[in-house]
C-alpha cells in the first residue's frame, strides 16, 4: 500500500510537470488557443503513462512507442470530433518525450572527438546517445502514425 | 457534375496550389499537403489533381476533360503555424460540403493571417517548460530557477533574431551560446546540488522537435525525399546548437557537458 501511494505520487508529479512543456511548445507552434487545453491533457497523459511503463521495467523505446501510440489514438478521436488535423494535438503532446539531451550529447561528443582526438569513451558516448536518439524518435513518430497506418491507410482522417 | 471552362480550370488550379503552398510554408506534413490540395481541387470540380511535393516547391497539375493545367509555386519557410493549417483544413472541408465556391475559397485563403501568441507569454511558458525538463533530470529548486532564467533569455534572443529574419542556424547557435553562458555561471558559482543539469535542460527549447517528427512520419508514409530534407535540416539545427554549447563551455572553461 505504501509502495502504491509512493508510485501514485511520483506519477502525479510527473503528470503535473509534463503539461507545461507540452503547452509551451504548442505556443511556439502557434496552436489555436482553444486547443491548448488538449495539448496539456495529451502531454501530461503521454509522459506520465511512459513514466509508469518505465517504472515497471519496460525499456524506454518500447514505453515511448506505447505512450505515443495511445496519444495517436486519442488524437484521432479529438481530430474527428473537432475537425482539426491530428498533428495539431499530437506533436505538441509528445514534445516532452523528445530525446533532446541524448541528441545534443551525441553531437557534442562528436565535436570533442574532433578537437581532443579519438578515444573509446567518447565514441561510446556518441554511439549510445546517438542510437538512443534515433530509436526513441522513430518509436515516437511510428506510434503517432499508427492510426493512419493501420486503420485509415491513405484515406483522409478529417 | 460541374462544367469548367479553361479559365475556370486555371482558377481552380490556382486556388488548390495556394492551399498547398500555405500548408507547406507553415509546416504541415507532406501527406496532409497532398490530401488537402487534392480534395480541394476535386471539390471545386477538377477530374483529378496530381501533385509533387518537394522540399522547396510544389508542382500541381489539374486534369479536366483531357485538358491539363500545370503550375508551380515556390514555398519559403514561414515558421511552424498550426493555426494556419487548421484554417486551410476547415476551408477544404467546407468546400467539400459545397458550402463555398471557387471565389469564396480564394477570398478566404487570401484573407488568412498567421496568428501569433503573445511573445512574452511564450517566453514565460518556455522558461517554465525548460524548468520542468530540469525537474525530469533530477534537479532541485535552485537548478530550476537557473534553467528558467537561462532559457527565457535564450527564447527572447531567438524571437528577436527570428523577427529580424536571421538565418535559423545562426539564430539557434547564438541562443544556445547565451543559455549555456548563463547556466555555466551557475556551475562556476555552484548554485544548487547539480548545476550541470541546468546546462542540459536550458538548451532543450532549441530541439527541432516538429521537423524531426515530421521527417520520420513523412518517410513512413512514402514521402522519402521530403523526409530526408526535413531530417537533414533538423540535424543541421542540432549541430549548430551543439556548436553554440561547445563555444560557450570553452569560453567559460567548463569541462564536459552533462558529465
Amino acid at each position: 500500500m505504501d509502495n502504491f501511494l509512493n508510485v501514485l505520487s511520483l506519477f502525479l508529479i510527473d503528470a503535473w510537470f509534463a503539461w507545461i512543456p507540452a503547452v509551451g511548445f504548442a505556443m511556439v507552434f502557434n496552436v489555436p488557443r482553444k486547443m491548448l487545453i488538449y495539448c496539456a491533457i495529451g502531454g501530461s497523459f503521454a509522459h506520465s503513462f511512459r513514466f509508469l511503463l518505465m517504472h515497471f521495467g519496460m525499456p524506454i523505446e518500447w514505453s515511448t512507442f506505447l505512450a505515443s501510440a495511445c496519444m495517436g489514438f486519442v488524437g484521432l478521436y479529438w481530430s474527428r470530433k473537432y475537425l482539426i488535423p491530428r498533428p495539431v494535438f499530437t506533436v505538441a503532446s509528445v514534445i516532452p518525450m523528445i530525446p533532446g539531451s541524448f541528441a545534443f550529447n551525441a553531437m557534442i561528443g562528436l565535436m570533442e572527438i574532433n578537437t581532443g582526438g579519438y578515444s573509446l569513451e567518447l565514441m561510446q558516448i556518441v554511439m549510445e546517445n546517438g542510437l538512443r536518439t534515433l530509436f526513441i524518435l522513430t518509436a515516437l513518430s511510428f506510434g503517432l502514425a499508427l492510426p493512419s497506418i493501420l486503420i485509415y491507410r491513405g484515406r483522409p482522417i478529417v | 457534375m460541374m462544367i469548367l471552362s479553361e479559365e475556370a480550370q486555371t482558377e481552380v488550379t490556382r486556388v488548390a496550389v495556394l492551399a498547398g503552398q500555405i500548408l507547406h510554408q507553415h509546416g504541415a506534413e507532406s501527406r496532409l499537403i497532398e490530401q488537402t490540395t487534392q480534395r480541394l481541387g476535386l471539390a471545386l470540380g477538377a477530374d483529378s489533381i496530381e501533385l509533387s511535393v518537394t522540399p522547396d516547391a510544389i508542382v500541381i497539375t489539374s486534369l479536366y476533360d483531357g485538358r491539363c493545367i500545370t503550375t508551380t509555386r515556390r514555398c519559403y519557410d514561414r515558421g511552424i503555424n498550426m493555426q494556419m493549417v487548421c484554417d486551410v483544413q476547415r476551408i477544404c472541408v467546407m468546400a467539400e460540403k459545397q458550402l463555398l465556391h471557387v471565389k469564396e475559397v480564394k477570398k478566404r485563403l487570401k484573407r488568412l493571417v498567421p496568428y501569433k501568441h503573445n511573445r512574452w507569454l511564450v517566453v514565460l511558458m518556455i522558461g517554465f517548460s525548460c524548468g520542468s525538463f530540469s525537474h525530469f533530470f533530477g534537479g532541485d529548486t535552485a537548478v530550476y530557477w537557473t534553467t528558467f532564467v537561462a532559457s527565457s533569455l535564450a527564447m527572447i534572443l531567438r524571437q528577436e533574431l527570428a523577427h529580424r529574419h536571421h538565418n535559423p542556424f545562426v539564430n539557434f547557435a547564438s541562443a544556445a551560446f547565451l543559455a549555456t553562458i548563463i547556466t555555466s555561471l551557475g556551475v562556476i558559482y555552484d548554485i544548487g546540488e547539480n548545476p550541470k543539469i541546468a546546462m542540459a535542460a536550458s538548451v532543450l527549447l532549441l530541439v527541432p522537435g516538429f521537423p524531426l517528427i515530421n521527417a520520420v512520419s513523412d518517410m513512413l508514409k512514402g514521402h522519402i525525399n521530403m523526409g530526408i530534407a526535413r531530417w537533414v535540416f533538423a540535424t543541421l539545427l542540432a549541430i549548430s546548437v551543439s556548436i553554440g554549447i561547445v563555444a560557450a563551455i570553452t569560453v567559460m572553461g567548463i569541462s564536459g557537458w552533462m558529465r
